[in-house]
């Protein structure tokens, strides 16, 4: 029992001593400048050690676990639940004798309540129009890229992509705009939806119709365009059509337009309200 | 002065001692310490699971403390001119340039940003292996319906509030799934796009975000979690832990270590060493390199965009749902409301009732100490184990594209092998469990006359003959679980 | 002993077969941004010769014999230019060998550099197209490259490089071994199912290419960095290895010992 009792001490104590010299390492990294992997796996050996050496302690030297305690009653019993009975119906029967003053009592904490909600109401403003319309419905307005640049038709070839925002409207969440040029003939749009692309240069929302992510990736050679976040694809010569996936309306388009100085402009709002639908989003 | 003065011998109290009189004199508190020193834990390993997830809760909200020191909420627009260069001149909040500043200028910055982080991961882990012990071995029955529902608010708490703190650095992973979440309450029916106003103080993204999710994720949530902490402890130590079958171990009774000095000194260990863990990972995996994402913009994306491992489920949800809307007289419910609202939903409604439901259907109401193994109860393990299937599918599903890159298949089969798997998987597993408890019941039926008597196992029909075709390490597969003791 | 004797030669014909490789379809330490050709010997009349040589052999039967392409096998190739031969063939995806082409992978080339100089200027003679661009990373500015790379190119090849899925068997390939050239050539020729982005000014070309070799080259200060993807490792870290190991340490306090402590 001897020899189990040093090594026992010493493994409890070589565990302690670790912590103790990796509590320095520790220091002695960060006085250095820090070094991550360097101060985690110090404070690793430094915490390690001294729950191991807690551990082990307990284990060799400590009672062994089979002492017994009673869990006894944990219910109350019937004279205690008798006597908190009687004296709780004793104070109320006091207060029951006021009946009116408890109905106003109880009335005045409610309204109170109630009132203390309003504060509540200021935390956002009532949703509103903004919910369906995006700064396009300013009426025509130019198309800027990421760096305040218009866009000429011309620039964007067959098979291109771009993410465009109405001018001025840079910082905005809701009007990111995809522009894609495809084939003119390829394309398979209503007359009215037709009228709304540009030699082929067709725009929609960049706001994916099912959570509002930014539907980035483009299929170039399929003309599909994915979104990342759930999988959502959308078929561009279709109008957006969803074709897999959870969304279930197609990117709402933006009708596009050339104003005098040749540059792409925005005729209108985006035929739908852009990003995920809501409960009156039809109204 | 030549002579020494002597002074009277006084026996010295040690300062402990005079210190916990003096304390007792104003707070007579003796015998309630007393009664708590001696108080019994019996010692199966996996009670030590919500251990865990308390101890890393401790150690978020020491890193937590430290990042509060540096952090800034605020979503005032500068440029970043710190040290990382491939960021310089890029526009950014503020909230996004501490982040990066904790981790590129402070020191030991990034190591406490990732043991934050991983504690985060870790707590919601061990949050939900705890819950599944609970639940396997019935120790959610009377008296602890009540303990059970604490414990599935403390998870729900858990999972928001990581959600909450990994949102705040206002980088373009989390910013997207902030995204996702407005565009989820603004499914909801009525009230949606009111909630959704109402908490982003706007559209979205809203001026006000960061700065409310910093009061959630630093002062309301925390405080809320440590009360709750505190109730699930204070109901747990007045019922007294249960414990599993055993010699000596009754209804009636507790075996196990006294609280001091064992108890304390292993629950101490055990905190140790999960900061030990916690700081391992810290220091030696790379989480949520922010740096990579970049700050938060509208109209960008990554492919790979998940959220955090627990709100995977969510996600997966999200995709695999088909795009079945309701739409009737102008009104719609729009696809997201299904899979993320009505499944959580669903989700904790079932969790929160489950004591009542088992109740009700084994009509067993008598309050229960001692543990149950999950071979006996093959039914509700079947359940448990059906519905962990489910979910994991679930959690598969979130990773569909990264694991259709990974495995060269088409994202669109990732998608119907899973949709297949959602269904067809959790009856499967279902009975194999079922099978698989009846066979160990088998297996333990020569041993169990021996011991106490395991609610629900028959007692052996067989004799001296099957105990010896049974090898004695076999009995031991789970060890301490059969309520076989080692000695 | 003469074995022993010949080793070091297979090792020095190892390495240098090796670098030879490394060079063909790639950067090396003297053309790190990945040129490979001969670009002055492009328009020389016996290159040119050379290189429908190789055409006829290795890419008539797909793109036939002028490169005017098959209907349902292999698109026309002669608007491509330079650029668009020197991209496809420096990173192996020509010839394509196995799967469809629009998606032929990314591998070793078959060909000598001189070989692949000669195919380049072959496939230009055939029509107006682009050349081989000329790149300066050096010339760029980083942050405004990362600003456009994950505005333009993160959704499908991931704010990291790793790659991204699109649908119906496609992807986005990685980014980790693309070079410099490559680069400004797939953003002028939109190749298989990447989209056009010839829009782009040499100067943001330059810092998009600036970007993503400083990606390509960065280090993990965080430690280990999971392939840079995200939550997925994350989670599987923090259950598996993270909580795992903390279960371990938990059976650990709750096993037994086999014979009584010691008190004290």
């Amino acid at each position: 029992m001897r020899a189990r009792d040093t090594r026992g001490e010493a493994f409890v104590a070589g565990a302690f001593i670790i912590s103790i010299v990796a509590a320095l390492g520790l220091a002695v990294v960060y006085i250095a400048g820090g070094q991550t992997q360097l101060e985690g796996v110090f404070l690793f050996l430094a915490l390690g050690g001294i729950g191991v050496g807690l551990v082990a302690w307990a284990k060799r030297f400590m009672p062994a676990g089979e002492e017994t305690e009673e869990r006894g009653r944990l219910e109350s019993t019937e004279e205690e639940v008798a006597a908190f009975t009687a004296d709780f119906e004793a104070g109320e029967r006091l207060l029951g004798r006021r009946s009116l003053l408890v109905k106003l009592a109880v009335g005045a904490f409610g309204a109170l309540g109630l009132a203390l909600l309003f504060p509540v109401r200021s935390l956002g403003p009532r949703p509103g129009r903004g919910l369906k319309t995006t700064a396009y419905a300013q009426g025509p307005i130019r198309v800027v890229t990421e760096d305040g640049r218009f866009v000429r038709p011309a620039e964007l070839a067959e098979g291109g992509l771009a993410t465009v925002w109405p001018e001025g409207h840079r910082a905005s969440a809701e009007a990111p705009t995809l522009l894609l040029r495809v084939d003119e003939r390829e394309l398979d749009l209503p007359d009215d939806k037709m009228e709304g692309t540009v030699d082929g240069i067709v725009a929609y929302s960049k706001l994916c119709t099912h959570t509002g992510c930014p539907v980035g990736l483009y299929q170039q050679a399929e003309k599909l365009l994915l979104c990342p976040c759930h999988q959502s694809t959308f078929d561009v010569l279709d109008g957006a059509r969803p074709v897999f996936g959870p969304a279930a309306r197609p990117l709402p388009q933006l009708p596009l337009g050339v104003d005098d100085e040749g540059y792409l402009i925005a005729t209108g709002d985006f035929d739908g309200p852009v990003g995920g639908g809501f409960w009156d989003r039809e109204r | 002065m030549t002579a020494r003065r002597r002074r009277p011998h006084r026996p010295r109290t040690p300062l402990t001692r005079s210190t916990a009189r003096w304390l007792d004199n104003r707070l007579g508190a003796a015998g309630f310490a007393r009664k708590a020193l001696d108080k019994v834990f019996p010692d199966h390993w996996s009670f030590y699971l919500g251990e865990i997830a308390l101890w890393s809760f401790v150690v978020l909200l020491l890193t937590g403390v430290y990042l509060t020191m540096f952090f800034e909420a605020s979503t005032q627009e500068v440029v970043y001119r710190g040290s990382y260069e491939a960021l310089r001149g890029v526009e950014m909040s503020k909230a996004y340039e501490s982040a990066l500043d904790l981790s590129f200028e402070v020191r030991a910055g990034l190591v406490m940003r990732q043991i934050h982080h991983w504690a985060a991961l870790v707590f919601v882990a061990a949050t939900t292996v705890h819950l599944a012990r609970v639940f396997f071995t019935g120790a959610f029955r009377r008296p602890r319906e009540l303990n059970w529902m604490v414990g599935v608010t403390l998870l729900i708490l858990a999972i928001v509030e990581g959600f909450a703190g990994y949102s705040l650095v206002d980088d373009q992973l989390s910013g997207t799934g902030l995204r996702i979440a407005y565009n989820i309450a603004i499914s909801i029916p009525v009230a949606g796009t009111w909630l959704a106003s109402l908490f982003f103080g706007g559209e979205f993204p809203g001026d006000q975000t960061i700065n409310r999710l910093f009061v959630i994720h630093i002062l309301l949530l925390p405080a809320v979690i440590a009360t709750v902490i505190g109730v699930h402890l204070a109901i747990l130590v007045r019922q007294k832990h249960t414990q599993f079958p055993g010699p000596g171990r009754r209804e009636d009774n507790v075996v196990g270590e006294r609280v001091w000095p064992t108890f304390a000194a292993k629950g101490l260990g055990m905190f140790f060493l999960t900061g030990a863990v916690l700081s391992l990972l810290g220091g030696v995996f790379q989480i949520n390199p922010i740096w990579l994402y970049g700050p938060y913009r509208p109209a960008d994306v990554s492919s790979a965009s998940q959220p955090d491992w627990y709100m995977g489920w969510l996600d997966g949800a999200l995709r695999l749902m088909p795009n079945w809307e309701i739409r009737a007289w102008g009104f719609e419910i729009p696809n997201p409301f299904f899979p993320g609202v009505l499944l959580p939903g669903i989700t904790f409604t079932l969790l929160f009732l489950w004591p009542f439901l088992e109740a009700r259907f084994t009509k067993d109401r008598e309050p229960h100490h001692l543990l149950d193994r999950p071979r006996d109860r093959p039914l509700r393990t079947a359940l448990g184990v059906s519905t962990m299937t489910f979910y994991t599918v679930l959690f598969f599903a979130g990773a569909s594209d990264v694991l259709a890159i990974t495995f060269d298949l088409s994202v669109n089969r990732v998608f119907l092998i899973l949709r297949v798997l959602l269904f067809g998987l959790p009856p499967l597993s279902g009975w194999l469990a079922f099978r698989l408890c009846k066979e160990l019941q088998v297996w333990d039926r020569p041993g169990a006359s021996e011991e106490a008597t395991v609610p629900g196992v028959r007692a052996p029909t067989s004799g001296e003959e099957v105990r010896r075709e049974i090898a004695p390490e076999d009995e031991r597969e789970e060890p301490a679980s059969a309520g076989v003791p080692r000695r | 002993m003469r074995r022993l004797r010949a080793l070091p030669l297979l090792l020095a014909a190892g390495v240098g077969a090796a670098v030879l490789l490394q060079g063909r379809a790639g950067a090396s330490d003297d053309d790190p941004l990945g040129y490979v050709v001969d670009r002055g010997a492009l328009r020389e009349r016996e290159v040119i010769e050379r290189g429908q040589e190789l055409f006829a052999v290795r890419c008539v039967s797909c793109h036939g014999d002028d490169g005017a392409g098959i209907e349902g096998v292999a698109p026309d190739i002669r608007g491509q230019g330079a650029a668009g031969a020197h991209y496809w063939v420096t990173s192996g995806r020509m010839p394509a060998e196995e799967g469809e082409p629009n998606q032929s992978p990314r591998k070793e080339s078959p060909f000598t550099d001189d070989e692949i100089t000669a195919l380049v200027a072959y496939v230009a003679s055939l029509d107006d197209g682009p050349p081989i661009p000329d790149v300066d990373p050096g010339a760029g500015d980083l942050a405004r490259g990362g600003e456009l790379f994950r505005l333009n190119c993160a959704a499908c090849h991931q704010a990291a490089l790793a790659g991204g899925a699109l649908s119906y068997g496609r992807n986005a390939p990685t980014l980790q071994p693309v070079t410099a050239v490559q680069i400004a050539e797939a953003l002028e020729l939109g190749p298989g199912q990447m989209p056009v982005f010839d829009y782009f000014s040499e100067d943001e070309v330059n810092s998009l290419i600036a970007y993503i070799r400083d990606l390509q080259e960065a280090d993990s200060p965080g430690g280990f960095s999971l392939g840079r993807i995200g939550p997925i490792p994350e989670g599987f870290v923090a259950i598996v290895p993270g909580l795992g190991l903390i279960m371990l340490f938990a059976v650990w306090i709750g096993l037994r010992r086999r014979s009584e402590p010691v008190s004290g």
